[in-house]
């Protein structure tokens, strides 16, 4: 029996809740007065480092300040408030949010 | 009683209302309390209702009113409809759409 339910149109596009949830917020983030705009971008930044791995051994990783902002379609859930560790391999290279 | 703006339209929860799991699309959100209004904008998010009469509503961001800034609303909605309209891609189509969606609720939600 195949489902009839209706779907949204961002999801027809390819896009997630949580891609199309971030976004919206970041519209809204955008469209608010200082300083509270400042404030709000300021607590949803994440801040990640991302480690190339070759051959089983990992190469220099690099620092990142990751701005939801600059990333509308990223393949990775990150949570800024929570403490959550997340591996998500990308290819070769491994990527830990902390 | 609180109006949540739920996928499916506006929804008021009064005491007693059945249990209910809503997801929300960016608009207003009203906490009657009495004669007393309190307004926020939610960006989306759920709402869920449980059969103690207590409702949770969680949201990314919710702002009340007075912090939204109508030139930059305007801005916005502006430059989205004109995006909407050179779209071509459907994720590009897509993404514009919530812009629209997202600042044309700011409008209404502020202008209300």
């Amino acid at each position: 029996m195949a489902s009839t339910a209706a779907v949204p149109f961002w999801r027809s596009a390819g896009m997630t809740y949580i891609t199309y949830s971030n976004i919206c917020a970041n519209l809204v983030r955008n469209c608010l007065k200082e300083p509270y705009k400042s404030e709000a971008i300021g607590r949803e930044k994440v801040h990640f480092s991302a480690t190339k791995w070759a051959d089983g051994k990992p190469q220099k990783p690099s620092n990142f300040f990751f701005s939801l902002k600059l990333f509308p379609i990223v393949s990775i859930c990150c949570f800024s408030r929570s403490r959550v560790w997340l591996r998500h391999a990308i290819g070769d290279s491994v990527c830990t949010v902390v | 009683m609180v109006i949540v703006p739920a996928t499916t339209g506006q929804m008021g929860i009064l005491p007693g209302h059945v249990p209910t799991i809503a997801e929300l699309k960016p608009g207003l959100l009203s906490v009657h309390e009495g004669n007393d209004v309190k307004k926020y904008f939610i960006s989306s998010g759920f709402a869920f209702v449980h059969s103690n009469s207590y409702a949770d509503i969680l949201a990314v961001e919710a702002v009340p009113l007075d912090r939204i800034d109508p030139a930059q609303v305007q801005k916005g909605l502006s430059e989205f409809t004109q995006k909407l309209n050179s779209a071509s891609s459907d994720l590009d189509k897509a993404e514009a759409q919530i812009g629209v969606d997202v600042h044309s609720a700011l409008n209404s939600a502020l202008t209300g």
